[in-house]
């Protein structure tokens, strides 16, 4: 599913904050096994296995309101650890489009690492069992079984949000309330706020989120997605695998060899 | 999404939010988006979005663009409430909170550079985080510049036909492909550039100062009012909900003020 097409202030403050928990961990321990190999070298294809999938996503075809993601392509070069930091990245330049929510940064972080991490995982286990020759068919199956997987995170993640953020809890404006009432005729201050009022029958009732009727749209609009980014996901790496098959088959950085001239000898 | 405009507009912009200090407008970005979080009010959160309207306005952005962005979350917000939202009202504030945060976050970017965004960042961030940051940032022109470029010439050939949708499906996979190819060769470039340079981690961008230091101090006032009355609201609710309509006509009037001004001094 990519990421959370949630709005802010929806998913409630726990689940938010460990959400971000849970995102900066990752990141750090991320950063760390990604150590092992050189940093100029992971750098430059962060950041443009990163922009790849910014600019994939900034595709988008409307009436389903999807767009295409390129995860399991980014999480097949990058694997899942530099895939984890390119999932903050992404996530953080699309909230900051207004794409995705600033507050489920953190969520959305994790959705799109595991969503990198499993196919990266799944792919080169279906290569591994369908043989290199069907490298399409192991990027398409792999490609449905991680989104359905992702999608069922997210349904999950909107189930443990329940009706937290949506109760009508707090007094907020409900037809029974709805008036254009003078402040000042009335005295705001010295009648309500301070003395308090009785909340009226409408308002003590919280109204809970329907996960139910959620789940029954992102698993009917969903499989849409998933076979259309299966689709170009195999084509892609399809493609890729027949001009550059070790790119595929071993992650960009075993194929990023190449010294530049004069610098053939340095170490 | 149109990463050039963002960029031409965040870095040659002359108004007064333009000229704050980055650390200060994500201050204020923060108090406002907590507020508009926070609140359970729709007639709140619609204050809320008519004051970061009449911002946009008063600083001269490209409305376009700027209401353009804020509305495509607003597509998925009403997807959302529609799927899950138990009443009509409900739905109206999911849409009414996407809308009104990404608003703020776009006013953000439109008069920021994003270096200066990442900046605060990257000193509580690992180190390659930091960087790959900058470097994606660089790589998203570069990058979004090639494949208009490849949708445009596969159009010209003909590859984007209606009446030919495989052939359609099949060149768009193939520049997809191609895409990912130029991605590689060009961080294979950067890579080159960044060897040559002596690069051993740690990119560092320097700050910007506030070119007003009064206007700064009036800008963080102003949203932590805006917080301020959002958290009041949501304490407060069942006392003040009579009343929520004050604060959305309060902002429609700034917003008309803001237009008005706006509309005679072109």
């Amino acid at each position: 599913m990519s990421h959370i097409h949630i709005p802010d202030g929806v998913l409630p403050l726990w689940l938010v904050a460990a959400g971000w928990a849970g995102a900066l961990i990752l990141l750090w321990y991320a950063a760390r096994r990604s150590r092992a190999a050189e940093v100029r070298r992971k750098v430059p294809l962060l950041g443009v296995v990163a922009a790849l999938v910014l600019v994939s996503m900034s595709t988008e075809i409307v009436p389903i309101a999807y767009h295409v993601n390129l995860t399991v392509v980014a999480g097949v070069l990058l694997g899942p650890w530099l895939g984890a930091i390119a999932a903050f990245i992404v996530v953080l330049i699309l909230a900051l489009l207004g794409h995705g929510g600033v507050t489920v940064i953190g969520l959305n972080t994790l959705m799109i690492a595991a969503e990198m991490a499993l196919g990266w995982g799944l792919f080169r286990l279906f290569v591994r069992l369908l043989g290199t020759a069907r490298v399409r068919w192991a990027a398409a199956v792999s490609t449905v079984l991680t989104l359905a997987v992702t999608t069922t995170l997210l349904v999950g993640i909107v189930a443990l949000g329940g009706g937290a953020a949506t109760g009508r809890e707090t007094g907020a404006l409900d037809p029974n309330s709805l008036t254009f009432a003078n402040p000042f005729g009335g005295g705001v201050v010295a009648v309500n706020t301070l003395r308090g009022e009785a909340p009226s029958p409408a308002t003590a009732a919280p109204a809970p989120l329907s996960v139910g009727r959620f789940a029954a749209v992102v698993y009917t609009l969903g499989p849409i997605g998933w076979v259309l980014e299966a689709l170009v996901t195999a084509a892609v790496l399809g493609y890729a695998a027949r001009v550059r098959p070790q790119l595929v088959f071993g992650g960009a950085l075993s194929a990023l060899s190449r010294r530049p001239a004069g610098d053939e000898g340095v170490e | 999404m149109d990463v050039r405009a963002i960029d031409l507009s965040a870095t040659s912009g002359r108004s007064r939010l333009h000229g704050s200090a980055p650390v200060t407008k994500l201050i204020a970005f923060g108090l406002v988006l907590a507020g508009v979080v926070v609140q359970q009010n729709v007639l709140i959160v619609t204050a809320a979005a008519l004051l970061l309207a009449a911002l946009a306005i008063g600083s001269r952005l490209p409305l376009r663009q700027v209401f353009g962005l804020a509305a495509y979350p607003g597509v998925f917000a009403v997807v959302f409430a529609l799927a899950a939202a138990p009443d009509v009202l409900t739905g109206a504030l999911f849409v009414m909170r996407a809308m009104s945060a990404a608003l703020a976050a776009i006013v953000l970017v439109f008069v920021t550079p994003y270096p200066q965004l990442f900046a605060p960042l990257q000193s509580v961030l690992p180190e390659i985080v930091g960087d790959a940051m900058l470097m994606t940032y660089r790589s998203l022109f570069l990058l979004g510049e090639k494949f208009e470029h490849l949708r445009l010439a596969i159009r010209l050939r003909s590859g984007l036909s209606h009446g030919q949708p495989v052939l359609a499906a099949q060149a768009s996979a193939a520049a997809m492909g191609s895409l990912v190819l130029y991605a590689l060769d060009l961080s294979q470039r950067e890579y080159d550039v960044l060897r040559l340079r002596g690069y051993e981690g740690g990119l560092r961008v320097s700050r910007q100062r506030a070119a007003n230091p009064a206007f700064d101090a009036s800008l963080l006032l102003a949203a932590f009012a805006l917080f301020a009355i959002a958290a009041v609201y949501r304490l407060a609710g069942p006392a003040l909900t009579p009343y929520s309509w004050l604060p959305a006509a309060v902002a429609l009037l700034v917003l008309a003020i803001t237009s008005l001004w706006r509309l005679v001094s072109r």
